[in-house]
């Protein structure tokens, strides 16, 4: 097919395609979505704005895109910032990635529905989030068998913690070294909380208490990469998962420290 | 096997609360938020039951994400593309945590310079360790192999 065959898209035109569906997987990475999910949707959104072959690869820090369309082939690569959860967003993005997926949608209308998704979709306010977290992680303690006055006490810690945590992170605070200062934080007053009320299991209030650092989605993500064909990212998944956990124990060893419960 | 049946409730109850403050973090919509709560209610009630019924945690946390996982395979109509996230969401409370913890502060107790029982400590270290990763892998694979095995073609 010669070169100059209007039919076939560009390297302008493909590269526009290649950067707008990278741009949808970033968002779906940093929601938290499975490495799979990514990959499905990116190359769903690829194939709407006319690519006719795709080839995806994640990283735990980047992402990498080839598209290609007759004799046309483009590569391009896209960092990832921090890993959080999403879920709101990474719905909405899906649902996108189905509308461009069905065709009509280019790669400028799609990366302003796409910056309109990442702007406009709702998140709870800080403060219910807090509180939220607080309750949840008390309720967490109940399970392993806290007592009432305990589940107090880590509710309270653990409220405060996660308010301390969303301002940190805001501040764009490396994000292990907030999980050693919110363990600290939260395991303190958990412990201190736990003590002034009596609980018979401060010990258990302590831990509960610092339950809101705990990976959990990231863990399971990592083992779902894995199994589903993303050794690489679900190691390093796993591997950030660890270290955060040594953090966390830094925080709350350092907490046992001052209460001076450590020899 | 006797079944208490108030301490189910009890679990399922605060697993319910557990996995829906979780879900709140996530940023789950309110009505999303219920089906968290429902998820943690089933995996908690599930993992209780087995435990009571003298399971290991391993295989008992297997089932209850099992469990979970087929739940919202089923109900894939109403929750349609969140179903995967909330069952995460649901198993976030049998995440076993505070073993964790417990195992890392047992390494570093094994780093302080007299007063240790050595061979006590490396043995419960070790053990917290294999309970962690065995539980998780438990649960991981417990909400995978319903998805896979129920796979739609939707997206």
């Amino acid at each position: 097919m010669p070169d100059t065959d209007p039919v076939l898209l560009r390297h302008r035109a493909l590269e526009q395609i290649a950067m707008v569906a990278l741009y949808g997987a970033r968002v779906m990475m940093e929601s938290g979505a499975r490495a799979q999910v990514v990959h499905q949707c990116a190359e769903m959104m690829a194939h709407g704005m006319g690519a006719e072959r795709v080839a995806f690869r994640s990283g735990y820090a980047s992402l990498v895109i080839t598209v290609t369309h007759g004799v046309n082939s483009i590569t391009r690569m896209v960092d990832v910032g921090r890993h959080g959860v999403n879920h709101r967003l990474d719905l909405d993005i899906r649902r996108l990635a189905v509308r461009v997926a069905q065709g009509g949608m280019g790669p400028a209308e799609t990366q302003a529905e796409i910056e309109r998704l990442v702007r406009d979709t709702p998140r709870h306010p800080p403060w219910l989030v807090a509180i939220a977290v607080g309750v949840a992680c008390a309720a967490f303690g109940r399970l392993f068998g806290v007592d009432w006055p305990g589940f107090a006490a880590a509710a309270v810690a653990a409220t405060i913690g996660q308010y301390v945590r969303h301002e940190l992170i805001v501040a764009k605070v490396n994000g292990f070294v907030i999980a050693a200062l919110i363990a600290f934080i939260s395991a303190t007053l958990g412990e201190i909380g736990a003590m002034l009320l009596h609980s018979g299991t401060v010990n258990l209030a302590l831990m509960a208490s610092v339950l809101l650092l705990v990976p959990g989605v990231p863990a399971l993500n990592a083992q779902m990469d894995i199994m589903e064909g993303s050794p690489t990212l679900g190691s390093a998944r796993a591997v950030t998962v660890i270290v955060i956990m040594v953090f966390v124990t830094v925080g709350v060893w350092l907490a046992q420290a001052l209460m001076g419960l450590l020899p | 096997m006797t079944v208490d049946v108030a301490h189910i409730a009890h679990q399922a109850v605060f697993g319910a609360v557990a996995a829906a403050g979780f879900g709140v973090l996530f940023n789950f919509g309110p009505r999303s938020l219920l089906w968290c709560g429902a998820c943690g209610a089933l995996a908690l009630a599930v993992r209780t039951l087995g435990l009571d019924g003298r399971w290991s945690l391993e295989a008992a946390s297997f089932v209850a994400a099992a469990a979970v996982g087929v739940m919202v395979r089923l109900l894939r109509p109403q929750l349609r593309q969140a179903s995967s996230a909330m069952a995460l969401a649901g198993c976030i409370p049998m995440v076993p945590g505070a073993f964790f913890a417990q195992a890392i502060l047992g390494l570093l107790a094994l780093t302080t310079p007299a007063g240790t029982e050595t061979s006590a400590m490396i043995a419960t270290t070790l053990e917290y360790t294999l309970r962690v990763l065995f539980t998780v892998g438990a649960i991981g694979a417990g909400l995978t192999i319903p998805i896979h095995l129920m796979r739609t073609r939707e997206f």
